[in-house]
């Protein structure tokens, strides 16, 4: 009986998304760990766990510190961001690939805040920090230090493009438009406050946008932290949601990180052109005075 | 307030430290957490091990007391406990050590800051606070249970 070989076509899959080019796999980062046109980027919730380990050559862009104004509730200006990029050696034409743990939350939010100020060349390295780990690949704990290299100061931060306000969640609860809920569902319901088994703080009330629709992040993901298929993503998004790609749609999570995954996977993995990211998400709506809330299914 | 004699000394330690070395010695420390772990052959007075929603793992709380009221604390932790988590694992099992049980009990939380650093106390770090609310949790028990025994 003659054996074949068992083949498997990841790129084939792969190559099904949107914009492939925007995902890449651990192979592919581990063979462009010296590549001078690739900046490799590690972005995280815990703020410690770069400096136990992280990528040979990965500089660390943390989501608050770099990213956030200090003292307004808000990201920080295209000078500062011009500034963070120079320093990590990252120029307008760097490819930059963002990694980190919690399935790359932080990392799709790093990502998305690059697009706020209009870096083009970017990608997820897909399975995060986790897969890189379990395939036994190396870490280091050896800081990079790259020439600081000009980046021009953007002209403007796209925040009219890919992010929405509290005032467009609302239009959008009240006129029924696309608007998705990607927390757990137990914080969607008004049972729980924050993620399960995290402390329970940060907001007065619990509960979902009137109007907005239960979607977990976690249904894009497979158990290893790796993108599901397109044919996977669209059965969940366009034929089970009904969103399109033409549709104006908000997703929105806690803080933003969660819905900054999701995000990314309609923008890049399906194609949609008109996803904004409501970061204010659920501390600002469940805390706003006057900002009607719902409970239950 | 005072502290523990131990504690007080890696107070003082931190408090001496600038930021980027007292990154990395928090990381010394998240490494030794594994080290605090119970050890072959050791009993306790008391064992609490479980998942609480305020900790992203399980977190197991080993606590023995001698005749002379001095504590001894072993812990384990989940994978996903977060680095600075389990550098305040070592850092509180250390620093307790030679402490009496009511000395424990009375241990203000607001040396945290003064070890980690406001900038590392914030949003998604506030179960570095976690560790010692179930060490005390566990004096708490115990004291309770000797209450009830006299």
């Amino acid at each position: 009986m003659l054996s074949l070989p068992i083949v498997t076509f990841p790129a084939m899959s792969q190559k099904d998304y949107a914009h492939p080019e925007a995902l890449v796999s651990t192979d592919w980062v581990a063979a462009h760990l010296d590549d001078p046109s690739v900046r490799i980027v590690e972005s995280n919730e815990d703020v410690l766990l770069y400096d136990t380990g992280h990528l040979p050559g990965a500089v660390h862009i943390d989501w608050r510190a770099d990213l956030q104004d200090q003292t307004v509730r808000d990201y920080i200006s295209p000078a500062e961001f011009a500034a963070v990029c120079s320093k990590n050696g990252i120029g307008p034409d760097t490819t930059c690939v963002f990694y980190g743990d919690k399935s790359n939350w932080w990392a799709c939010y790093a990502l998305w805040v690059f697009r706020l100020f209009g870096h083009e060349k970017v990608k997820i390295m897909n399975g995060g920090r986790d897969k890189w780990v379990a395939e036994g690949r190396p870490l280091t704990r050896e800081k990079p230090h790259y020439t600081p290299v000009n980046y021009p100061v953007p002209p403007v931060r796209r925040d009219a493009e890919i992010r929405a306000f509290f005032e467009d969640a609302k239009k959008h609860s009240e006129e029924k438009l696309p608007l998705i809920d990607v927390r757990s569902p137990g914080e969607f319901r008004g049972e729980i406050t924050h993620m399960p088994e995290y402390p329970q703080e940060g907001v007065l009330r619990g509960g979902h946008v009137p109007g907005a629709r239960s979607v977990p992040w976690k249904t894009a993901v497979n158990e290893d932290g790796t993108f599901k298929s397109r044919e996977e993503l669209d059965k969940i998004y366009t034929q089970g949601c009904g969103l399109a790609p033409d549709k104006d749609i908000v997703a929105y999570c806690r803080i933003g990180e969660r819905s900054s995954h999701t995000w990314f996977v309609l923008t890049y993995l399906l194609g949609y052109d008109k996803v904004r990211n409501y970061d204010g998400s659920w501390t600002e709506w469940g805390n706003r005075v006057r900002a009607p809330i719902a409970t239950g299914e | 307030m005072s502290y523990p004699a131990k504690l007080q000394q890696i107070i003082d330690l931190f408090e001496a430290l600038p930021d980027e070395e007292k990154r990395e010695t928090l990381i010394a420390y998240a490494d030794q957490a594994a080290v605090q772990a119970p050890k072959d052959g050791e009993t306790f007075d008391l064992e609490d091990v479980r998942k609480d929603e305020e900790c992203t793992d399980t977190v197991g709380v080993f606590l023995s007391v001698d005749l002379d009221r001095k504590v001894r604390f072993r812990i384990t932790l989940g994978p996903q406990v977060q680095t600075l988590t389990r550098a305040m694992t070592a850092i509180l099992c250390k620093g307790f050590e030679g402490a009496s049980i009511e000395e424990v009990m009375e241990v203000p939380a607001d040396f945290v800051p003064k070890i980690v650093g406001a900038q590392l106390v914030r949003q998604r770090s506030q179960t570095v606070y976690y560790i010692l609310t179930r060490m005390k949790s566990a004096c708490k028990v115990w004291l309770n249970r000797e209450r009830a025994a006299a």
